[in-house]
């Protein structure tokens, strides 16, 4: 269904997400290569500025596009985005501009987070080790979702690469950097969350009086730096 | 201006939602049952953009400061307005001290009071609608307390006359049990017993569940390969199904995103049915195309669309 760097293109599906939107499924798995092809074809469906539609929203491997179901239907809101996933397929090795020039932030984090320990532990790794991995990068945002101002960022090290927590806390306090699987993140807000917090940070990731509310766009670049205060 | 003199524990402003910023993790978010609430709207001549208020059960009071005229819909509710009983589906006009109360609710989830002019709270990202996680829109992002008073907008349509009571026919209703869903990205993850139990099963409401999802009870569904997906962008009514094979509804202020495979999305008309069902209460799924589905839709909006005009001429003659 996908296509590693330099493979063959399999086609991209698209599917009813109920009856007020299309998902474009473009891969299967969380991966830089294809979270570009996502950037890019959200930017080319905004550029289309199509009349029904109300809303893209953006996933690891998928976009999913919110129309007017009042004024459109599902078969014409396919017909309309067809040429523009086509065109998006054949100019891979060309990426919109837009999803690739973001811009950069650093980010001040105190590494002592709760489960820095239990990391360091499960990897094998000193926990300044733990810190110098996460912090020793520039890290890309995939895309925001779940709730307002959370970033998926990657790719994390491989060597600090772990599941989700089996048991995921009831609430993980606003500013918490936390990582899962190859992700990396900063928790917005007080909420639930199965990831494993290693450090926080006061950097305030959205503020609906902004426009745009979110720190962060998906294309920007993001780099931790370590501070003791 | 209105005062909530008698706050029920779950009272919030509400209106359509903010549907343009899901890329930036906002869900669109707004009434949980969008029928009710555009009813209530249309009643007492309301823009369907205005602004309400979100009772989820328990009793409370609210006074006018100013004469004003109010409409209740969705959950049937036994309430007064100084004293006198209130009919659900109805405009009423209150006066300079008037006190409608809300004593109990005897069906369904939420009620919508909607005051002709609109609750007027400060829009936050083109809406009004409260969204708790993240603490903005509606009054400071919260719960309304005892005490909170709140700006009603200029009423656009003179009401005049006793209160116009809309056709049974165009009432919401919510006695089915059985919603429409249709099909859903992940469907191909499932296999023929899983899909013969989601449209077999009468599911129960699980008592988690809230304005993010609600989780249901019956038979696990099992799906084939992986439980955790790549997270991708869902929607209210998705139907996801977790590791342990039970699925939650996706409802008003889910997270934009999931990594679990959905089975079916329940058609937009019929989610204010999920909506209005209390834990322990039951329901079941049936497959319709997309088309069927938004149809149903048109359908839906055309009637709220009615209401209005019946509404409009009622106030004409006066």
């Amino acid at each position: 269904m996908t296509a590693g760097e330099g493979g063959a293109i399999a086609p991209s599906i698209i599917t009813p997400l109920g009856d007020c939107a299309v998902t474009i499924q473009i891969g299967d798995r969380a991966d830089p290569v294809i979270a570009r092809r996502v950037r890019a074809l959200a930017a080319d469906i905004h550029a289309a500025a199509l009349a029904p539609v109300r809303d893209v929203a953006l996933g690891y491997a998928a976009l999913t596009v919110w129309y007017d179901a009042l004024h459109t239907d599902y078969a014409a809101m396919v017909s309309a985005l067809e040429p523009i996933v086509a065109a998006a397929a054949t100019r891979l090795g060309a990426p919109a501009t837009s999803a690739v020039t973001g811009r950069e932030h650093v980010i001040s984090v105190r590494y002592d987070g709760p489960d820095l320990e239990e990391v360091a532990q499960r990897t094998g790794l000193t926990t300044s080790d733990v810190v110098s991995r996460h912090s020793g990068r520039q890290y890309t945002v995939y895309f925001l979702g779940f709730v307002p101002g959370f970033a998926y960022l990657g790719e994390l090290d491989s060597a600090l690469v772990l599941p989700r927590r089996t048991e995921p806390r009831p609430r993980v306090p606003a500013g918490a950097v936390a990582i899962a699987g190859a992700q990396t993140a900063i928790y917005p807000y007080a909420i639930p969350g199965g990831w494993h917090l290693i450090g926080r940070t006061a950097v305030n990731l959205f503020d609906p009086r902004r426009d745009p509310p979110a720190t962060l766009a998906p294309g920007d670049r993001v780099r931790f730096v370590a501070v003791e205060e | 201006m209105i005062e909530i003199t008698a706050a029920p524990p779950f009272l919030t402003v509400q209106d359509l939602g903010r549907p343009g910023y899901h890329a930036q993790g906002v869900p669109s978010g707004g009434a949980m049952d969008p029928w009710a609430f555009s009813v209530a709207n249309a009643l007492v001549g309301n823009v369907g953009t205005a602004a309400g208020l979100e009772w989820s059960l328990g009793s409370g009071r609210i006074q006018w400061h100013d004469a004003g005229a109010f409409a209740l819909a969705g959950a049937t509710v036994d309430a007064t307005l100084d004293g006198a009983p209130v009919a659900m589906h109805r405009w009423y006009r209150a006066r300079e001290g008037s006190v409608l109360a809300l004593h109990r609710f005897a069906a369904g989830r939420f009620a919508y009071l909607a005051c002709a002019g609109g609750i007027d709270t400060l829009p936050v990202l083109g809406s009004r609608a409260t969204y708790l996680s993240a603490r903005f829109g509606g009054l400071e992002g919260r719960l309304l307390r005892s005490g909170d008073r709140l700006e009603v907008g200029r009423s656009p349509v003179p009401l005049r006359g006793v209160g116009f009571t809309i056709p049974r026919e165009l009432e919401p209703r919510y006695e089915t049990a059985e919603c429409r869903v249709v099909v859903g990205p992940h469907a191909a993850l499932f296999g023929a017993e899983s899909w013969s139990a989601l449209t077999t099963t009468t599911y129960t409401i699980d008592s988690a569940s809230d304005r993010m999802g609600y989780r249901l009870v019956g038979p696990p569904l099992q799906h084939q390969g992986h439980a955790a997906l790549p997270s991708a962008p869902v929607c209210p009514g998705a139907v996801q199904v977790p590791a342990g094979g039970r699925p939650i509804v996706l409802m008003a202020d889910a997270p934009t995103v999931g990594g679990y495979p959905v089975i079916a999305v329940v058609c937009s008309a019929d989610l204010p049915l999920v909506a209005q069902r209390c834990p322990g209460e039951a329901l079941r799924f049936r497959i319709v195309s997309v088309d069927d589905a938004q149809r149903a839709l048109r359908r839906r909006a055309g009637a709220v669309h009615t209401i209005g005009q019946l509404v409009q001429g009622a106030a004409v003659r006066g």
